[in-house]
């Protein structure tokens, strides 16, 4: 039925096979979709935040998609800046999760601060001194930029391409491509940054509170770091699991090998500076502000067994993991290993959100608890959900991988030649 | 933000951030509209059906886009830079100088299908063939014909067209299939043939000399060329639901969408006609 849409050359499941396939996440995002209007239409009281637990399960969210979505930037980076051409086999899957991720973090950052028909507000009257300020600025800015690199892959679409206007205006925006690249660099930096930095200021939060440069305490950098070395390994496993779901080859090899070495390095980097400004924490910072670092890890389940499993079990193993070259040859353990990155960026953002404001800090503080109400959790499973559906629709209609033809051509010239020596024999 | 806002002030914070935020904004907008004005001066200078073929060249796979010299064997390894317009290639133009391709009379049989060597060949299966009178016949070459058969429908140019080389000169309708062909030559059509003639058009080409026909295939090219086009047709039927092809050492029947109805032809002709 919609076959003229689909690009030649390659197969894609029939339409009631695909129509199938969204129909769960079509009932999801309408779920979703009801509990954040819930939200939006009777308040926050929707939710089981309070103005001790100010950020839940919606923050948490939003920071870690923020940083898995990084591939995007990152990969544009590479690619248009440093011309690392092997990267042109996923860049058009990276923007796409880039937009996903983007576009799903904003959304519930709206339905997180409400009101919005008073949105603009924080571009009319920002608060300059503000790092929420320079994450709205920088977030929806580069929301622009992934929306409008994303105009050129919805445009190669086959019949959309008949439409020489259409197609005149992809060829002229994609030549311009590494100036949105660097924009989009500029902004991720920035914003990734500023996420880690809203923590780090925390004066009030000695768990959270780090020193640093200038204005930029520790946490702006790691922030940065985290996010472009987890953002190569979220494309590994995204395109792994695309490969799995639809039995294609999408990329070569060298391609996989090529983002597992870039993560590797900078989860390796990652990994050291955050050991370091963990030290740093323990012996100078936190004993600086009246607290010893034992006290946060004295209440459960929040003992000391997080630290460990974020830095050695999510950050240095999988590090050993993606540098080595005879593990990074076996997809299991590569996968596996960028799995278990994008885990650790998670356990860091929810160590930081949830951690940081369940733990006291004044003495008639309490040890809070917080789990979120359905309303939140519905939310958040919509963003999945969109997130999912976005991609397939894009993965079936556009050309994701470019290099999907040419190694379906690959495969059956093995095959045939297969098949003719089985028959000379 | 402006200065004139509630709130706004001199100040370093004020104008580091809100000139960084506004370069950004400035930086993307001028990109957009960049190309938008570059876009609009391709269209009127009518060059939407170069960037077409471009594009298209560019997303066809490496194996497609080899340059003709690696078919004849004179290099290895060798994809095409000028997207099969060797008019302007340095390259094509020192090694015909050194080896000049023979050009042969009569007609060149391959696998039971008839390739007169009077003409030119295009990559995308048309040929060329100059005429006494000026004017230049445009036809499909065996191949292609075997491999649509007999169109359900074939969208030919009105008279007074121009065509260009590696632009669309008519489109064929065939099954599942509709798919484009590339012209061989630049020009004016003058007439317009059909299948009931064997050719399809003929042009009046914009230029005259040499080279007006470099670019296309002839002489001892062309059986290189067929061999290995044959190849990609053996592969793309099998890979396109067709089943195992040519295995038997057997010719191409006359129409082989109908004699293979449950295969993928809008692939199968996508694939043989360059049109990825």
């Amino acid at each position: 039925m919609d076959k003229e849409l689909i690009a030649r050359g390659v197969k894609r499941c029939s339409t009631g096979r695909f129509l199938l396939w969204i129909l769960p996440w079509v009932g999801l995002l309408a779920f979703g979709l009801f509990a954040a209007a819930l939200c939006l239409v009777k308040g926050l009281n929707q939710t089981n935040m309070d103005n001790r637990f100010a950020f839940g399960l919606w923050i948490f969210l939003d920071l870690t998609v923020i940083a898995l979505g990084a591939g995007a930037f990152f990969t544009g980076f590479l690619l248009y800046i440093l011309k690392v051409k092997e990267l042109k086999a996923v860049i058009n899957s990276a923007v796409v999760i880039g937009l996903v991720c983007y576009s799903g973090a904003v959304t519930v950052l709206a339905v997180d601060v409400g009101q919005p028909l008073r949105a603009w507000f924080t571009f009319w009257y920002p608060n300059v001194h503000s790092m929420l300020t320079e994450v709205t600025f920088c977030i929806s800015c580069y929301l622009t930029v992934l929306a409008i690199e994303y105009v050129p892959i919805v445009l190669k679409n086959r019949r959309l391409r008949d439409v020489p206007h259409l197609m005149v205006f992809e060829h002229e925006l994609h030549k311009l491509v590494y100036v949105l690249a660097g924009v989009g660099t500029f902004l991720s930096f920035f914003h990734q940054g500023s996420l880690g930095g809203l923590y780090g200021v925390l004066r009030g939060r000695p768990f959270a509170f780090r020193e640093g440069l200038f204005i930029w305490p520790s946490t702006f950098f790691l922030f940065i770091l985290s996010a472009a070395a987890v953002g190569p390994s979220f494309l590994i496993c995204i395109t792994w699991a695309v490969e799995k779901i639809s039995r294609k080859r999408l990329v070569r090899q060298e391609v996989y090998r090529v983002l597992a070495r870039i993560s590797g390095l900078l989860l390796a980097v990652y990994t050291a500076a955050k050991s370091i400004d963990t030290l740093v924490w323990i012996n100078r910072t936190s004993p600086g502000a009246g607290f010893l670092a034992e006290q946060y890890y004295s209440w459960r389940p929040f003992g000391t067994w997080i630290l460990l499993v974020e830095i050695i079990g999510c950050g240095l193993v999988p590090a050993l993991v993606l540098l080595s070259p005879r593990l990074r040859q076996s997809t299991r353990w590569m996968v596996a290993a960028a799995a278990v990155a994008c885990c650790g960026v998670a356990l860091n953002r929810f160590v930081l959100t949830v951690q940081t404001l369940a733990l006291p800090t004044l003495p008639f503080d309490e040890f809070l608890s917080y789990v979120p109400s359905w309303q939140e959790v519905g939310t958040f499973l919509a963003v999945v959900a969109y997130g999912v559906l976005v991609y397939s629709i894009s993965f079936r209609y556009f050309r994701l991988f470019p290099q999907e033809r040419e190694l379906r051509v690959e495969s059956a010239a093995a095959e045939a030649e297969a098949e003719f020596e089985l028959v000379e024999r | 933000m402006f200065p004139w806002n509630y709130g706004f002030e001199w100040n370093t914070s004020h104008v580091i951030f809100l000139g960084a935020f506004y370069t950004v904004l400035v930086v993307v907008a001028t990109t957009v509209v960049s190309a938008l004005v570059r876009a609009r001066r391709d269209l009127r200078a009518r060059r939407d059906e170069d960037i077409r073929w471009h594009s298209e060249f560019e997303d066809l796979p490496a194996a497609d886009r080899a340059c003709r010299h690696v078919l004849t064997g004179e290099f290895k390894r060798r994809e095409c830079p000028n997207a099969f317009d060797c008019r302007k290639c340095e390259t094509h133009a020192r090694l015909i100088e050194n080896r000049p391709v023979v050009a042969e009379e009569g007609e060149d049989e391959i696998f039971g299908m008839a390739f007169p060597l009077d003409r030119y060949y295009h990559r995308g299966h048309t040929w060329a063939r100059p005429e006494t009178d000026g004017t230049v016949t445009v036809g499909l070459d065996e191949l292609a014909s075997r491999l649509t058969g007999t169109p359900d429908i074939i969208e030919l140019p009105a008279v007074g067209t121009q065509v260009r080389v590696n632009g669309p000169a008519l489109r064929i309708r065939k099954r599942n299939a509709d798919v484009r062909l590339l012209s061989p030559v630049d020009g004016e059509v003058v007439e317009t043939g059909g299948p009931e003639k064997d050719w399809l058009l003929r042009v009046k080409p914009a230029a005259e000399g040499g080279r007006t026909f470099r670019h296309l295939l002839r002489g001892t090219e062309i059986r290189p060329w067929l061999l290995r086009e044959l190849e990609r047709l053996q592969l793309a039927l099998t890979m396109e639901g067709a089943g195992p092809a040519l295995a038997d050492g057997g010719v191409p029947v006359g129409d082989m969408a109908e004699a293979c109805p449950g295969a993928d032809w809008d692939a199968v002709c996508g694939k043989m006609f360059l049109e990825p």
